[in-house]
């Protein structure tokens, strides 16, 4: 099958100005601009298989939704190809938008003053969504999203938590095969995200619904996609499998223990030596980071075993932030699996 | 995506790309007109205070023009009845095709809620006059019909001059509605460049409501305006409306009037069609 999402050498050039400071910079601005190009997004190539379930991450600015933005038909590239699901998106845009779901973490779709109800009515008209299929889809997003209780409730008085799922549950009324996220959990609490990040998971599953999401939470990706493509600065700095991202890229393992009393602390001093740091978690956590090439994680517990007395340990993976930080800082390119 | 998957929901089969019909289409943006009149009863209140304000403007025109017309009783082929039946039609239409499309696209833009706006299948400048007319068609029963009652048994405001030119102005304001929307929407691309443009709404505002006729008939204006008037939409959008309740066009004018706003309305449409087309291109999106 070919791709459902194409992209090649896609870029987005924004053309700013420089602003001068002060009363002088503002009227020299009135005469002689000074403009800057923006490489918003510079270059990238990719392509999404039907079904798969993709973390587009990135820091604020890096480009996440500007891509986004060209993927949906929103914005149209400075240069480079784009091809989703059989169209051009920003050619055919009355056409393409059809066959697509999109979520704006920050905005809503749904109009803001009336119940939710009437909107997704208005949705149902313009997708030219059946009778019986719309019914059914209602039903099964009030379950899984429990949206029934405030779906006669204006949009305006949902919380951001009831107002995401709506919204979520609007871009699936016509069921598409393809679903672009961008910051679909921003701002919501632990019990929200969760439900989100479920739903999703059922939707890829059952529905083979190809997802696209943006975020900056990385356990978002964790929970949710195999596979991850990091940008910054308009460039794809890497773009592959999570497990093996981990498995090549993680530098430390760590280990979390805790300590019996407090007369255990003074001994620690003995473990600061190459490659290994210890850090204070909270009076009698501790958390030990060690190169994984210069100590094994074996060797390490025995001597925190052996010279400690500890109530409690624990081996734990660098946290994938960590190895996305430093992703950015170095501007590792060159680990794209293999150009298309 | 392969069918013989077992899913628990039918996946529907792609439609067909084409041209939708026109049936499906009129759909579509009648639905838009119901979401614009049902989003407009969230505000109802702002329509009662709407009532009196109308009242007011009529009022201190009344006043305005009663102590210019003690001086004269005919001016530019208007005796007082005419001009006082004249203005308080004026802002009886004017509550009924106002609209906001051009100030709404404009903090859309500002706000960067225009993504949103892209990512429906629709051509947005249906949406957004359909909407309107939405909001429209509640005005002209919560707005337009209270302060027509209130202003004729305030003020004697005239009748229309005959079925015939009822008939003819009835048609006219639905298409002044018409009018003033492709006009608004037209303006509203400019927000796309020019990303800040409530200075040039507020120009417009002003402008719309001395060239449409609202304050004052085209007909006391210096003849080289009325010229040059000639070759311009906003006339139609007041003026002539009340030109022909007051029974002022007559015979074979009368649709040859509304055939010239009708041409007026294509036009305008087109325009604004070939603007949304010129700056879609240049869109830029900041946040989110």
């Amino acid at each position: 099958m070919p791709p459902i999402i194409e992209v090649q050498d896609l870029s987005k050039e924004f053309r700013t100005f420089r602003r001068r400071e002060g009363v002088w910079g503002a009227l020299q601005n009135l005469f002689v601009r000074e403009y800057l190009t923006v490489h918003a997004v510079d270059r990238i190539n990719f392509a999404i298989e039907p079904g798969e379930m993709v973390g587009y991450i990135g820091a604020n600015g890096a480009g996440k939704s500007t891509t986004i933005k060209m993927l949906t038909g929103i914005l149209v590239p400075t240069r480079g190809r784009v091809v989703c699901n059989g169209f051009v998106p920003y050619r055919d845009r009355r056409h393409y938008t059809k066959h697509i779901g999109v979520v704006f973490g920050q905005r809503t779709q749904l109009w803001w003053d009336i119940a939710v109800i009437e909107s997704f009515k208005l949705l149902k008209e313009i997708y030219e969504i059946p009778d019986a299929d719309y019914r059914r889809r209602l039903d099964f997003f009030s379950e899984i999203l429990s949206v029934k209780d405030y779906l006669h409730t204006p949009v305006r008085k949902l919380s951001l938590g009831e107002r995401m799922r709506c919204d979520l549950a609007a871009s699936l009324l016509h069921n598409p095969p393809l679903l672009f996220l961008d910051e679909p959990t921003i701002g919501l609490d632990v019990v929200a995200k969760d439900r989100i990040r479920e739903f999703l998971k059922e939707i890829n599953r059952q529905e083979k619904t190809t997802v696209l999401l943006t975020t900056h939470d990385l356990s978002d990706i964790e929970e949710l996609s195999r596979r991850i493509i990091i940008i910054d600065k308009g460039r794809i700095l890497f773009d592959g499998d999570l497990v093996e991202m981990k498995k090549r890229l993680a530098k430390y393992n760590q280990v979390k223990f805790f300590l019996k009393d407090r007369s255990q602390v003074a001994k620690l001093d003995t473990f600061a030596r190459n490659g290994i740091s210890c850090d204070r978690v909270d009076e009698l956590t501790y958390l030990m980071r060690f190169d994984r090439e210069q100590h094994s994680t074996a060797e390490v517990i025995r001597d925190i075993v052996n010279q400690l007395q500890v109530r409690d340990i624990f081996v734990e993976e660098e946290p994938i932030e960590d190895i996305v930080k430093r992703i950015y800082l170095s501007g590792e390119v060159g680990l794209q699996k293999g150009e298309a | 995506m392969s069918s013989s998957a077992p899913t628990a929901l039918p996946y529907p089969a792609p439609r067909p790309v084409g041209r939708s019909s026109l049936g499906r289409n009129l759909r579509i943006y009648a639905e838009f007109v119901r979401v614009g009149f049902v989003n407009t009863l969230a505000y109802r209140l702002r329509y009662y205070t709407g009532i009196v304000t109308y009242f007011i403007y009529v009022t201190v025109y009344y006043f305005i023009w009663k102590a210019i017309y003690e001086h004269s009783t005919n001016i530019a082929g208007f005796d007082f009845s005419h001009i006082l039946t004249y203005v308080a039609l004026g802002w009886i239409i004017r509550s009924f095709y106002y609209n906001n499309i051009d100030q709404d696209m404009a903090y859309q833009v500002m706000e960067g809620k225009l993504a949103m706006d892209l990512i429906k299948p629709v051509n947005i400048q249906l949406m957004y006059i359909a909407q309107a007319l939405g909001e429209s068609m509640f005005r002209a029963v919560m707005l337009s019909l209270p302060t027509a009652i209130v202003l004729l048994l305030v003020y004697p405001v005239r009748g229309p001059a005959s079925a015939r030119h009822l008939a003819a102005f009835l048609v006219s304001v639905i298409l002044s509605f018409f009018l003033v929307a492709a006009i608004n929407f037209t303006v509203g691309t400019f927000a796309i460049r020019l990303k800040s443009i409530l200075g040039l709404l507020r120009a417009k505002y002003f402008l719309l409501e001395l060239f449409s006729g609202l304050l004052l008939p085209i007909s006391f204006f210096p003849a080289i305006f009325q010229k040059i008037f000639n070759f311009m939409p906003f006339q139609y959008i007041s003026y002539i409306p009340v030109l022909l309740y007051l029974g002022k066009i007559n015979g074979r004018a009368i649709a040859a009037s509304l055939a010239l706003q009708l041409f007026w309305v294509l036009a305008m449409f087109a325009l604004g069609a070939a603007m949304w087309k010129w700056s879609s291109r240049k869109i830029t999106i900041q946040g989110g």
